[in-house]
């Protein structure tokens, strides 16, 4: 890890003088977000086998020893209804959270191109935290986040980085060497009055940016949609929810402040009744308000998981109500994974997958600096050919793999392995893809499956570390 | 690779020709076909990938390399579309500027639908086929039916390749969880409504 200090003991605002490190800060609370969302987001099942799940909740429904008792025919009926209601939630809720992980990569992008033209070369290979759990640079008071499977705890976790500003809190005290802040939308207010209060701050316009209209984002795409009851795809994403925007002027670095809050947060429920005097959520009340947004407007990141987390209560209730004894509700479309795992503890027939995925998931780091250095084709190439490559077809087709094999944790029992997301460290004796080379080596001495991505690996752009 | 040396004294008007460096070339080639990358989009007779149809329109199956999804195609109008890539390569299926380029997986099954763009919701194919007779409108080309009115229907291309299988992690768009009819879903698609 190596990470550097941005500020003196007790910084507690942005200021001209360190505005460029509050915008590594910000970089650094949006990467923070991504692995935490996704090894949520790998531990749903999103199209379990339905016939499975009905053949065992009619058996289970058959095995309930109280009167009355069901007959085949009520049991199936249940066990169908039921199957459908979880094959709809575990693909939403999949979709709702990768809508959300999709936009947190477009944040960072943004904050990188903010950072880009407020002070210089955004920072990401080795910013990504370095175990878990983690806590949210900067959130006062300490905010943990776990890479944990889909659980209530584990939205609540969700629901605490995304949570609205309100009200108002005020001396804060810096922690460490982060600018404290109690949302992130408040955070970002702080970068706000900087730029109000010094309007003569200079922008760079000349340096590489991830810019719009080269294909570099979507709003939405095929994993961020979900079937529903009727097998209809419903789009969990607008297409005008936002895109990458240029940052040139205090207009266009506005433009993508607020950009990253109204997709985090949304917009300012007055008086909203989840949210105590402190700024504190109250599940219970979260429970009770609808979040479902309005005709042609997207849901925010805090609704979407609002939204995610009151259904998931409610099924889990439903399912109690059943009074199951031999099967749980999670087990049906959750893979049992244990939370904050490290490559450390995995067997050496595991270990060196790990490695390789955390050796891809930090060399997307690095390209995405590249992008930052190179601008035309060679900025398109790294971002289209290393980068999009990299998570669609060779990190998620890893994660997919890593999650059949089985090992035992001390303390847990059996369980399947997942990824870690740890920073992977390249040594600068060698280039990163010939290491990551070497890494997909060792990974397919261990597990034969994964020599389909020997290809994927060759064709990766070369990229050195700066 | 074969060069040609650049010779000053040579013009337009005469001298001797270069001498190409490549050893071996075949004094004949066999044309190649139109790629293009499905089921009634080929431009001419017999280019399609059994070479067996008559004229434009009718090809039962693409040219271009099969291929899974975004990005791994190999070249030029090799791309299929419709799951992931923005709007402007949703709107412009099979008309990709070059490798690796292309927004979806080839060949487009009948059930694909775009996931942005004008088309949003809509079949991809439709829209593959609606940009295809334009082309042969302007060129002034007849244009016969496609041996499926709609394309490729995601079980004839798993009775024909074996298996078929298109990016993304959401499902299989034919499906049903008991309470719809697959056929019912697809046909909405193929009259071109809006999922």
């Amino acid at each position: 890890m190596i990470h550097q200090k941005f500020f003196g003991d007790q910084a507690e605002k942005v200021t001209p003088e360190n505005l460029g490190e509050a915008l590594q800060q910000a970089i650094e609370i949006e990467i923070s977000t991504i692995p935490t969302y996704l090894f949520t987001y790998y531990s749903i099942v999103r199209s379990p086998s339905q016939q499975n799940m009905i053949n065992s909740l009619t058996n289970a429904l058959l095995k309930i020893d109280k009167e009355p008792r069901y007959t085949f025919d009520e049991a199936s009926e249940i066990a169908l209804n039921f199957s459908a209601d979880i094959m709809v939630f575990a693909n939403r809720t999949g979709a709702l959270i990768m809508s959300v992980a999709i936009e947190e990569m477009l944040h960072m992008a943004l904050s990188s191109n903010l950072k880009q033209a407020l002070s210089g070369m955004p920072i990401l290979y080795g910013r990504s935290p370095a175990v878990w759990p983690a806590d949210l640079p900067g959130h006062k008071p300490a905010l943990k986040i776990n890479t944990a499977k889909l659980s209530l705890k584990q939205l609540e976790t969700f629901l605490n980085i995304e949570k609205p500003m309100k009200p108002k809190v005020t001396n804060l005290k810096a922690r460490r060497a982060f600018i404290p802040y109690p949302t992130i939308g408040d955070f970002y207010q702080m970068v706000i009055d900087c730029l109000d209060k010094n309007p003569n701050i200079p922008y760079n316009t000349h340096s590489p940016q991830l810019v719009p209209g080269k294909g570099y984002y979507a709003q939405n795409n095929i994993d961020t949609i979900y079937y529903d009851k009727q097998h209809n795809p419903v789009f969990t994403n607008q297409d005008d929810s936002g895109d990458l925007i240029c940052v040139a002027d205090k207009k266009s670095a506005l433009a993508a402040i607020n950009l990253i809050v109204e997709q985090g947060e949304g917009q300012l429920v007055k008086d909203a009744p989840y949210l105590d005097k402190d700024n504190n959520l109250d599940f219970a009340a979260l429970l009770q308000y609808d979040f479902t947004p309005k005709e042609g407007e997207e849901a925010s990141h805090f609704e979407k998981f609002a939204m995610i987390y009151q259904t998931y209560y409610e099924m889990g209730k439903k399912f109690e109500a059943l009074d199951i004894k031999d099967i749980t509700f999670d087990n049906l479309f959750i893979t049992d994974i244990a939370s904050n795992p490290a490559t450390a503890d995995y067997p050496a027939n595991i270990a060196p997958v790990s490695d390789l995925i955390n050796g891809v998931y930090t060399y997307i780091f690095v390209m995405i600096e590249e992008c930052y250095r190179k601008s035309g084709s060679t900025q398109y190439e790294t971002f289209m050919f290393g980068i999009h490559k990299s998570m669609i077809f060779i990190l998620n087709s890893l994660c997919g793999d890593i999650m059949k094999l089985k090992y035992h944790k001390e303390g847990y029992g059996e369980c399947y392995a997942s990824p870690t997301f740890e920073n992977y460290t390249f040594s600068p004796l060698a280039r990163p893809k010939a290491q990551l080379q070497d890494l997909y080596s060792a990974a397919v001495s261990v597990y034969p499956a994964i020599s389909y991505l020997g290809n994927r690996v060759d064709d990766l752009p070369d990229v050195d570390l700066k | 690779m074969a060069t040609i040396e650049n010779n000053k004294e040579l013009s337009m008007c005469g001298g001797s020709a270069p001498k190409p460096a490549a050893p071996g070339a075949p004094a004949s080639i066999t044309p190649p076909v139109e790629l293009h990358v499905c089921m009634g989009l080929n431009a001419c007779k017999g280019h399609d990938r059994t070479g067996t149809n008559n004229c434009a329109g009718t090809g039962y199956c693409a040219t271009a390399q099969q291929h899974s999804c975004q990005t791994l195609n190999n070249c030029r109008n090799q791309g299929g579309c419709g799951l992931y890539g923005d709007a402007l390569q949703q709107e412009n299926p099979g008309n990709n500027n070059c490798a690796w380029q292309g927004s979806c997986a080839v060949p487009i099954q009948a059930e694909r639908f775009s996931t942005l763009g004008t088309n949003k919701g809509k079949s991809t194919w439709k829209l593959a086929r609606q940009l295809f007779e334009k082309r042969m409108n302007e060129a002034n080309r007849t244009v016969g039916p496609s041996p499926y009115e709609c394309g490729p229907p995601q079980n004839w291309l798993v009775s024909l390749l074996g298996s078929y299988d298109s990016c993304g992690n959401s499902g299989n768009k034919r499906c049903s969880f008991g309470f719809n009819n697959p056929d019912d879903n697809a046909k909405k698609l193929c009259e071109g409504k809006a999922e």
